[in-house]
Order: C-alpha cells, then sequence, then structure tokens
C-alpha cells in the first residue's frame, strides 16, 4: 500500500513537466536557430508582425509555469500584459537623463511581479481554491480593462495611448534604433530565448521541482514542511513579472495600447493556445502562443467568425481528448512507436 | 432625504435585476458544482432568442419564454454532449464551459450579427412614487426576480422534486444508493440552470443594448454574487451577495464614475472570498 503510494511520487526527469522529455531542448533550439535565420529569407510585414507574436509566445510561457508546472490556471495574463504596455507607454513620456524605454523595462518588472505577489500572497495564504483563483484572475483582467477605460487623463481611455518604438542606447557607445523593423526583431528574439532559458532552468531547479510537488500533491509537501503558498506565490509573481515585461516590449513594439488589449477576450485567448500548444510544455506554451495568434490573424482576414468556432471546437477537442495538447501528443509518438514493435 | 431615497430604491431594483441575472449560476454551481463560465452565454443566447422571436411579431412575454426554453434546450443538449462526462473533474468543467461560451459567442454572431440590437420596452411609463419614479419595467423585472427566487424556495421545500435536489446536495451517494437517479437529476438541474439563465437574459433584454458580449458583464459579476453569498445558499444566498454586489456599486456609482465603482466592488469581493470563502453568512 505505502510502496504504491510512494511509487506515485512524480520523478520530475521523465514526468510529463518536460512535454518532449529531453528532446524538447533540442527542438527548442531548432525553433530558435530558424526564427533567428528567418529575416534573412523572409522580409516585410512578417518581420515586422512576428516580434509581436512572439512576446505573445512569452506571455503563453509565464501562463504555462503556472498551468503546467503548479496547476493553477490565471484568466488575467493578459491583463499583466496591457499593464506592461501601459507601463511602458508612462515611462516613455518621462525625461529623466535616462533612457526612458529601459525604465519602463524595469519597471513593467517591478509592477508585474509585485503585483501579482500581492494578489498571489493575500489569497494562496488562505488556501483559496484553483477554481477561485480563476474567477480572480478574470476579475484582474477586467479591472486592468475597466480601469483603462476610466482613468482616460492618464490612459486615453477608448482611444488608447500611442507609444514611441524605444531605442537601445549604451551609454557612451552609441545607441540603436529599434524602429526598424530588422533590429527591433533582434531585440526582441533573446528576450524569448532567455525567458524559454530561464524557465527552463527553474524547472529544473529545486524551485521547480517543488512546484510540480504541490500540483501533484498539495497536502504532501505541506506535511513535508513546505511552505506552499510561499512558492505559489512566488510562481505567479514570476509569471506575472514575465508577462507584464512581454506586455512593455509590446506596447513599444506595436507603438499603441487599447484597453481591450487587457480584457477578458484576450486573457483566454491566452488559454487556449497554451492548452492546445501543451500546458505541460514550455516550448509547447511558447510555439502554441506564435502560431496560433499567427493563424488566428491570418485566418481572420479571410473569414473571422468561423475561425474563432474552430478553434472554439479544438479547444473543446483538446481538454476533452488531449490534455497535454500538441507537445503531449508529440511526446507521446516515440512511446506509442515503441510500444508497436 | 430624496437622494437617500433614491439611492434605497436604486439598489433594491440592482439587488433583484442581479439576482435574477445570477440564478441560474446559483444552480448551476450551487448545487451540480459545474463552474459555469458559460452563463454569460446562456443569458446572451436568452437575449437574442427573445429579439429574433419578438422581431418576427411574438410578444414580448411569449418570447420571453420562447427564450428560456430554447436555452434551457442548448443546455440541456450541452449537458448530455459533454459535461455530464465530467462532473468528477471541477477544473475541466470550468475550461469546458468556457469552451461553450467561446464557442456559443461565435454561433450567435454568425447567426445573429454582430450589430446592436434593441428589443422595445414592453412596459414603458414609470411608476411614480412620491419622491421617486421607477421605470415600470425595471420594476416589474425586479418583482419578477423576487418571484422566481420565492418560487423556486416553495418548489425546493415543499415538492418532492425539491427533495430529491437536496438530498443530491447534501450527499450524493446515499442519495443514489436510496434510488435517485443522479444522472437525471443533475440533467435535470442543470437544464433547470440554464433556462433560468435565458428567462433572465430575456427579460433583461429590453434594459439593455443587446451585443454578443452582455453576457460578459453579468458573468463575474454572478460569479461574485454566489460566492459572497455562498455557493448552495441558493435562496437568501443569491438574494444577499445580490445585495453586496449590487448595494454597493450603487453606492460607490454615487462618488465616482459607474465603471469605478464596479472594480471598487471586484475589490471588495476578493477580500471577502478570501475570508469568508463560504460566503458573508457562513463562519467557514
Amino acid at each position: 500500500m505505502t510502496a504504491d503510494a510512494d511509487r506515485r511520487i512524480p520523478t520530475v526527469g521523465h514526468f510529463s513537466l518536460w512535454g518532449l522529455g529531453q528532446s524538447e531542448i533540442g527542438m527548442a533550439a531548432l525553433t530558435f536557430i530558424v526564427l533567428g535565420l528567418l529575416p534573412i529569407f523572409v522580409s516585410g510585414y512578417s518581420i515586422y508582425i512576428l516580434p509581436q507574436y512572439m512576446l505573445f509566445g512569452v506571455m503563453a510561457m509565464s501562463l504555462g509555469l503556472l498551468w503546467g508546472f503548479v496547476g493553477i490556471l490565471s484568466f488575467g495574463q493578459a491583463g499583466f500584459f496591457a499593464l506592461g504596455a501601459y507601463t511602458m507607454g508612462l515611462a516613455m513620456q518621462l525625461d529623466l537623463g535616462v533612457n526612458p524605454a529601459y525604465i519602463g523595462m524595469l519597471l513593467s518588472l517591478v509592477v508585474g511581479g509585485t503585483l501579482a505577489a500581492v494578489a498571489g500572497y493575500f489569497l494562496f495564504s488562505a488556501g483559496v481554491r484553483a477554481t477561485y483563483f480563476v474567477l480572480v484572475t478574470l476579475a484582474l483582467s477586467i479591472m486592468v480593462e475597466q480601469i483603462a477605460v476610466s482613468q482616460s487623463e492618464i490612459t486615453g481611455g477608448w482611444n488608447g495611448m500611442f507609444i514611441d518604438r524605444m531605442s537601445l542606447t549604451f551609454g557612451a557607445l552609441g545607441e540603436i534604433s529599434l524602429y526598424d523593423d530588422a533590429p527591433a526583431y533582434y531585440a526582441v528574439l533573446p528576450v524569448v530565448v532567455v525567458t524559454y532559458a530561464l524557465l527552463r532552468y527553474l524547472a529544473s531547479a529545486r524551485f521547480g521541482k517543488v512546484l510540480v510537488g504541490i500540483r501533484e500533491n498539495e497536502d504532501r509537501l505541506t506535511a513535508l514542511g513546505y511552505n506552499v503558498s510561499v512558492y505559489k506565490t512566488g510562481a505567479f509573481a514570476l509569471s506575472g513579472a514575465i508577462a507584464c515585461f512581454a506586455g512593455a516590449l509590446y506596447g513599444t513594439h506595436a507603438s499603441f495600447v487599447a484597453p481591450s488589449l487587457g480584457g477578458v477576450l484576450f486573457s483566454t485567448e491566452v488559454v487556449v493556445w497554451v492548452a492546445i500548444g501543451g500546458r505541460n510544455s514550455l516550448l509547447g506554451a511558447l510555439m502554441g502562443g506564435i502560431l496560433v495568434s499567427a493563424l488566428s490573424n491570418y485566418v481572420s482576414t479571410i473569414t473571422p467568425e468561423y475561425w474563432q468556432l474552430v478553434l472554439g471546437f479544438i479547444f473543446i477537442f483538446v481538454i476533452v481528448f488531449f490534455k497535454g495538447g500538441v507537445a503531449g501528443a508529440v511526446a507521446q509518438l516515440p512511446r506509442l512507436w515503441q510500444s508497436r514493435i | 432625504m430624496e437622494t437617500a431615497i433614491s439611492v434605497v430604491v436604486d439598489a433594491t431594483l440592482i439587488t433583484l435585476v442581479l439576482a435574477l441575472a445570477a440564478f441560474g449560476l446559483a444552480i448551476i454551481y450551487g448545487l451540480v458544482g459545474v463552474i459555469n463560465m458559460g452563463h454569460g452565454a446562456f443569458l446572451t443566447l436568452g437575449a437574442y432568442l427573445t429579439w429574433a422571436a419578438t422581431t418576427s411579431g411574438v410578444p414580448f412575454i411569449l418570447a420571453v419564454a420562447i427564450a428560456a426554453i430554447g436555452v434551457g434546450i442548448v443546455g440541456l443538449i450541452f449537458e448530455h454532449l459533454i459535461i455530464r462526462h465530467f462532473y468528477d473533474k471541477p477544473f475541466d468543467t470550468l475550461l469546458l464551459t468556457w469552451a461553450f461560451f467561446l464557442v456559443m459567442t461565435e454561433i450567435i454572431k454568425i447567426v445573429f450579427g454582430t450589430d446592436f440590437r434593441n428589443v422595445a420596452n414592453p412596459l414603458p411609463g414609470a411608476i411614480d412614487l412620491g419622491a421617486v419614479k421607477i421605470p415600470a419595467y425595471r420594476g416589474l423585472v425586479g418583482l419578477i426576480g423576487l418571484a422566481l427566487v420565492g418560487g423556486t424556495a416553495f418548489v425546493f421545500y415543499r415538492t418532492t422534486l425539491g427533495i430529491k435536489i437536496r438530498a443530491l446536495v447534501q450527499n450524493r451517494e446515499v442519495a443514489s444508493l436510496l434510488g435517485l437517479n443522479i444522472a437525471r437529476m443533475y440533467k435535470l438541474v442543470f437544464a433547470i440552470g440554464a433556462c433560468a439563465a435565458g428567462l433572465a437574459g430575456g427579460l433583461l433584454s429590453p434594459m439593455l443594448s443587446v451585443d454578443p458580449y452582455i453576457g460578459n458583464v453579468f458573468l463575474v459579476r454572478s460569479f461574485f454574487v454566489v460566492i459572497v453569498g455562498g455557493v448552495g445558499q441558493l435562496l437568501g444566498g443569491t438574494l444577499v451577495g445580490s445585495f453586496f454586489i449590487g448595494g454597493s456599486e450603487t453606492l460607490f456609482a454615487l462618488f465616482s464614475k459607474q465603471v469605478f465603482a464596479q472594480t471598487v466592488v471586484f475589490l471588495l469581493a476578493i477580500v471577502i472570498l478570501r475570508f469568508r470563502p463560504a460566503g458573508i453568512l457562513r463562519q467557514k
């Protein structure tokens, strides 16, 4: 009996956390190389728009961290994303002698991380149920949207806010304007790679293992003396900071932010991307964010209503039959193949 | 004095309207434990069916009845195809009902278009109460909300069906051992909840501009109504929760913009959810 129960402890190494097992790193490297070489072969609109999809992918990874590692679902990631964009917009209006974009980037990390930490600890320390947490995060994203609408003196209300493209300054060494699409592309790509690497590292570190433990058996982790609410809060704070940071970069890249960026619909679109891409795999989340948003944008120009409908049905299909999403299905392929032999 | 009276009247009306809007959710969430994120879509569908029926010449009351039954049937189909397989997994039902919302919203957009639709007010005019005037239809909807809650109380405590439902909520296993067909009861309760939401959507439609996302406005508020009032406390809970959410919104709206008042109320509701997860009526 006890031996049986013990065997059920997740061994992080081969468990679904990696999604694709060890081969995920290889696939991720391949993906990043392809993304890195893409501007050589393609130009124009694709190179302009891809960084925005990549930032959506970063936001998707921030959800993947929560949903895949800890098993907490947030319907409020776009709220943080929009918050970051507005933070960047406001910071760009400052004149402090320092590059305002740097201040905006720093502020977005602080703002997103702090807000998520406060909200997270407030809820987790009381042991609020996972389903209630979803509702609260849904309310958070509605609140971001409502505040953006109602505080129109600051945010521009429904009309939105225009934000300049940022430039990278290196003190006396000069500066690189990100006004053109190719430099902007190569500024965003490293952010994606670094975020992915950071989250991968965290997954293999103690922190990630404890998070997975919480997902699998919260009571046991509590009994073992882990302060579960602190770990959950840490994960949510990190996730909020990442989403907010990605939002800040998105704001300056898209040069515009409107309240709907933080709204319920966009927030839940993120959930759909991650569910389809694979909630237990960071690469799955990232690719879900990039590909599904790109595909949505592309197909929407042809048939807006039917695409959303199809997406909704795919979402149902994934939840009912393919919990692991595309990444989970791909990860199972070798095992299926082996069992045939 | 006059502001005081008008605030009280406003708060009462909003409480009853919210109670009506949240009632379908209170049934589905409180009785069968499904976190129904599709509640907003049920409301929207009810409003559109009412609009479609009235524009093709059906009298308003009949149109609302059609809407309630129509949404009830849609809920029944959804339950039968998907939800019934997931009652044991609340998190999956949350996602699935949200997916239902996405799909239903798109179907509504395809069938009815995305323009604002208006349902003509079936009862124009106002009731003069001396100090304040209440729009007659709003007053009527409030009364219907009250009647709905009262009627449910009757069904709940005075009929065989009520006993069965209470048995189901109290102890599912024992109820099924005693010969209650659990699967059928769940189906019935889910359909009744959908029906109530459709009815609410239909009744609310003359008071709003109908667009494919009107249900969203009520979704989170309905959830807070149910949680603040206490999940499973169908009658008192719904009224207390609605009074809390609607009443405080009216109060805050006196000092700030409506939108901002809603934000403050959401914050308050989150605080309550943290300290009283079982609702303000219960200790724990």
